[in-house]
């Protein structure tokens, strides 16, 4: 059990020392051994429950992992780090990593929530590791932002525990006890202590009040850190979504998806039309990441776990990646390879970075495609399936017309990335090449058929 | 006893929302976390809960004595102004403060319909968390806001000693860590403030 | 009724002293020779004697003023609640009354300022009606909350309940409407967190400010009138948040209220020398606080209100 925390000691304890940056981001790679170990041999105990689902996750998080370690070798080149501010991002990389597995593996309310503001601490200053007034304040923003999104949750989970308490003891906490039980509980405070909840976890992945503080803050900080947000820190909070909204289905199921559809609703408008008017590629990202949020939510409400969980994976995959290139691909707050790439004399790369960029709108071969597919077939069961069949069909085509406008931008932009752009030859490092080509593979590994076997047992 | 002691507490707490010096906020602070950890004494010894007591006195320790200290160092080392203008008027805070008082209340009744106990301290803390929440609002400064967020989490402990009579120890502890984790972060982030 | 006479009478004795008393303290305190706790009386004395000098600018207020400044307050004196339980009191006092007339009295005060013509009048009336504007809903909020926890709205049989029944289960509430009282003690009779009674610096004074231009008799009158008005709301403060003693036999309720009159008047001799004077503009936090620590003890009256 405790092996689970060597690498990440190992990365804290190493980060006092002189470092040298390959052997660094061998040992962050290590990660990957223990989620593995635990993918293929889950345990229980009081506190800690591995089922499919959270090894699922836990090893989603631990391959962006590695693919974040494999290109923090070569960024200092890029943006001028020093060597202080990398033992720092390993150092805080190492604990984001502690607390993303308790997070991550807790069977307890109260332990998950521990693990995420833990991880949430970290990130903190990962965001300042490049020296900035905006990656300062940024910085601060975050710690308040996140640290009231956070202190939200933790509202909800008291009063979820308060719900269960006379029935279940100090059970209360525990996500499995609490769903056994869902008949027990006391319905109103558990959906009261639900909302606040789950307000709060949207908060924290930028949904519709708040749509534009994570998108400034993954601007102002160094890609590796966007890397993080988008793919693992999201998915834990995703996780934390999955849990509690197993629970509150088996309590009200029609409050879940009119409280979700309204909320994404909402959100897609706002950030379909602030994607259509921005013009800096790495907001366009963050945004687009909500955008993803938003629809593995609807997805996984509608009962189509299936789909929410191949988007989650797609989603923890492409975003990094993307986020990554950007160090290569950068000109002007542009992404564009056409100039950029020009004196490359390879074609990997960009074939690679294109067949990500157009990835993430779900052309095709994409696994997004075939997440989206199914997402809105679940969709439309649940419209069948309810009372007010016109609404839900309505709400449903606002989606489509909103992700449509999305569709569109995302096509221009990759249309600017091919054509515009000056020339101006840049080295491509080696580390990057394997980064790129970890995350393609692993894509290409989602749309197995044997995969997508395993994902649909996941959730019975 | 518990009623006075939470009388205080949420008084300690709307003096923080007043104040416009930064070491008389941490003192605030101090008083309203010692309030606080004698309230989950109190409570604890009623109902024959040790858990309770231990974590009652953990937060005195803690809050009381070792995060205001702390900041108040940082404040000291790093030259953070002392001067905490709170944005908004005396005025307005006077009208929104009775208001947010009644509002919660009212806001929060069917809730308290549905606790099985100490329905009345739910609310009072959940209007501190709220006032907690203005506390954050209302300065421009840094150092006000992470006073502010640790109230929020005073009020968060008062919510769970009240509406559930404690959470499990682990939690809790694992609350406290947290919490120094913040105070680690905040002393780092004033320590690079002029590195760039 | 004789005990009612009795009470009366000391009050009106026993302010000059109170404010001698807390004068000689603080010279104490700050190692100074200090004065005798008597001479308010000396120069209460002297003052009669003195001619009486009108500025050629004012008009006939402030040849009346001084004598409307004492009289509403004269007025409270007689409607105080009782020291003494099976003594005569006024029923019909309640929080309006005594804010009315109270204000009333601060009114006339302001008009003598601004009469007078003269710069420093017309700077002291705006402040103080600055601070009373303040003060007064404060002081209606927490005499009310006092109110309801005695189960009447009259102040004086208020007192009375409170004293032989108290509201245990309301300790927060009446532990907070004290501290809002206590403040407002302070602010309204210009002590020092609020006013210094001492200085004549333009910058600072507001009660000082406001009968610069009076003199002899009538400075006596008004000085006579704000040591009423602290003798009055010392009286309210022991007899409503410090509720006890009022089932002894007379001479000894009379005794333990004289005592508590001191023990206040001493406390805030200690914490005037202890504290500094607040800037005329951070004066509404103070009094922002009272106004909310009354509203809150309203609010804490309902909440926790049967919770024991």
């Amino acid at each position: 059990m405790l092996i689970i925390f060597i690498p990440s000691i190992l990365l804290v304890i190493l980060s006092f020392f002189k470092i040298n940056r390959t052997l660094m981001a061998a040992v962050s790679s290590l990660i990957i051994v223990p989620a593995i170990y635990i993918f293929m041999h889950p345990f229980v105990n009081e506190y800690f429950l591995v089922d499919k689902l959270n090894s699922f996750v836990l090893l989603i998080s631990s391959i962006v992992g590695v693919g974040v370690s494999l290109s923090m070798i070569s960024l200092p080149e890029r943006l001028n780090l020093n060597e202080e501010a990398i033992k720092r991002f390993y150092r805080f990389f190492g604990i984001f990593w502690f607390g993303l597995i308790i997070s991550i593996l807790a069977n307890n309310m109260g332990i998950f929530w521990i693990g995420l503001e833990f991880a949430t601490l970290s990130t903190v200053y990962m965001i300042k590791v490049k020296d900035s007034l905006t990656a300062h304040k940024e910085a601060w923003k975050y710690l308040t932002v996140g640290a009231i999104a956070i202190s939200l949750v933790l509202f909800g989970i008291i009063l979820m525990y308060a719900s269960a308490k006379d029935v279940l003891g100090e059970d209360a906490m525990n996500f499995y006890a609490l769903a056994k039980n869902a008949g027990k509980i006391n319905n109103f405070l558990f959906e009261i202590g639900f909302t606040i909840s789950v307000t709060g976890f949207f908060i924290k992945m930028g949904f519709f009040p708040m749509n534009l503080w994570l998108a400034d803050i993954e601007r102002a900080s160094i890609y590796p850190v966007a890397a993080l947000f988008s793919g693992i820190l999201e998915s834990a909070i995703m996780l934390g979504f999955f849990r509690l909204s197993k629970i509150e289905m088996l309590v009200n199921t029609s409050h879940l998806v009119t409280f979700s559809y309204i909320y994404a609703i909402f959100t897609l408008f706002m950030v379909s039309f602030l994607i259509y008017r921005t013009k800096d590629f790495v907001t366009t990202f963050a945004l687009s990441g909500i955008e993803h949020m938003v629809l593995i939510t609807i997805f996984w409400v509608s009962g189509g776990y299936f789909a929410a969980l191949l988007h989650l994976a797609a989603h923890a995959f492409l975003k990094p990646a993307l986020f990554l290139s950007s160090s290569m691909l950068e000109q002007k707050r542009r992404y564009s390879f056409k100039g950029a790439l020009k004196g490359y004399s390879n074609k990997l790369v960009p074939l690679l970075i294109s067949l990500l960029l157009l990835g993430i709108i779900s052309i095709p071969p994409s696994p997004m495609f075939f997440s989206e597919i199914f997402g809105f077939k679940a969709m439309l069961d649940v419209a069948q399936d309810s009372d007010y069949f016109l609404v839900m069909i309505f709400a449903i085509f606002i989606i489509m017309l909103l992700l449509s406008i999305i569709f569109y931008k995302f096509i221009t932009i990759y249309q600017e990335a091919l054509y515009d752009g000056d020339d101006e030859p840049k080295k491509v490092y080696k580390s990057e090449i394997a980064m790129l080509l970890l995350f393609t593979i692993s894509l290409l590994a989602l749309i197995l058929p044997q995969v997508f076997d395993y994902i649909e047992g996941i959730i019975k | 006893m518990i009623d006075v002691l939470i009388g205080f507490y949420i008084a300690t707490l709307i003096t923080e929302l007043f104040t416009t010096r930064l070491y008389r906020l941490l003192g605030w602070y101090a008083l309203n976390s010692l309030f606080l950890g004698l309230i989950a004494i109190y409570m604890g010894a009623e109902i024959g809960d040790n858990a309770m007591i231990i974590s009652g006195s953990i937060t005195i320790l803690i809050k009381f004595m070792l995060i205001p200290y702390v900041l108040k160092y940082i404040a000291t080392k790093f030259n953070i102004p002392r001067n905490i203008n709170p944005n908004l008027k005396v005025h307005y805070s006077t009208i929104i403060v009775p208001v947010i008082l009644v509002f919660t209340y009212y806001l929060v009744n069917p809730i308290i319909h549905n606790m099985a106990y100490n329905a009345n301290y739910v609310a009072l803390s959940i209007s501190s968390l709220f006032l907690a929440m203005l506390l954050i609002i209302e300065h421009k400064n840094i150092a006000p806001k992470i006073v502010g967020f640790l109230s929020i989490e005073n009020a968060l402990f008062l919510l769970a000693i009240s509406a559930t009579k404690g959470m499990p120890m682990l939690v809790e502890l694992g609350i406290f860590v947290d919490l120094l984790m913040l105070i680690v972060i905040v002393n780092i982030l004033f320590k690079h403030q002029g590195d760039f | 009724m004789i005990y009612y006479i009795i009470q009366i009478l000391s009050i009106f004795l026993i302010a000059p002293f109170l404010v001698g008393i807390i004068k000689s303290i603080k010279m104490f305190m700050l190692y100074k020779r200090p004065i005798s706790p008597f001479q308010p009386y000396f120069d209460f004395y002297k003052l009669l004697y003195k001619e009486v000098i009108y500025s050629k600018e004012s008009s006939a207020v402030s040849k009346i003023a001084p004598i409307l400044i004492i009289s509403p307050l004269i007025l409270v004196v007689f409607l105080l609640p009782p020291i003494f339980k099976d003594s005569f009191y006024v029923s019909f006092m309640d929080a309006f009354t005594i804010t009315g007339l109270i204000s009333l009295s601060t009114f006339f005060l302001m008009l003598l300022g601004v009469d007078s013509a003269s710069a420093f009048g017309g700077l002291g009336s705006s402040r103080e009606a600055f601070i009373s504007a303040l003060v007064e809903p404060a002081m209606i909020l927490t005499i009310f909350s006092v109110s309801l926890m005695a189960n009447s709205i009259g102040i004086s049989k208020a007192a009375l309940n409170l004293a032989s029944s108290f509201p245990a289960t309301h300790a927060a509430s009446f532990v907070l409407a004290a501290i809002s009282f206590f403040i407002l003690l302070v602010a309204e009779n210009g002590r020092i967190p609020v006013d210094n009674p001492e200085t004549h610096l333009e910058l600072t004074m507001v009660h000082e400010a406001m009968i610069l231009d009076v003199s002899g008799a009538d400075l006596a009158l008004v000085e006579l009138a704000s040591g009423i008005k602290y003798a009055i709301f010392a009286t309210l403060f022991v007899t409503l948040f410090i509720p006890f003693g009022t089932d002894l036999p007379f001479a000894l309720a009379f005794l333990v209220f004289i005592a508590k009159l001191l023990i206040v008047s001493v406390v805030i001799a200690l914490l005037e020398v202890n504290t500094a004077k607040l800037r005329l503009f951070k004066v509404p936090n103070l009094l922002g606080i009272s106004i909310i620590f009354g509203f809150l003890s309203l609010i804490t009256f309902y909440i926790l209100g049967g919770v024991a």
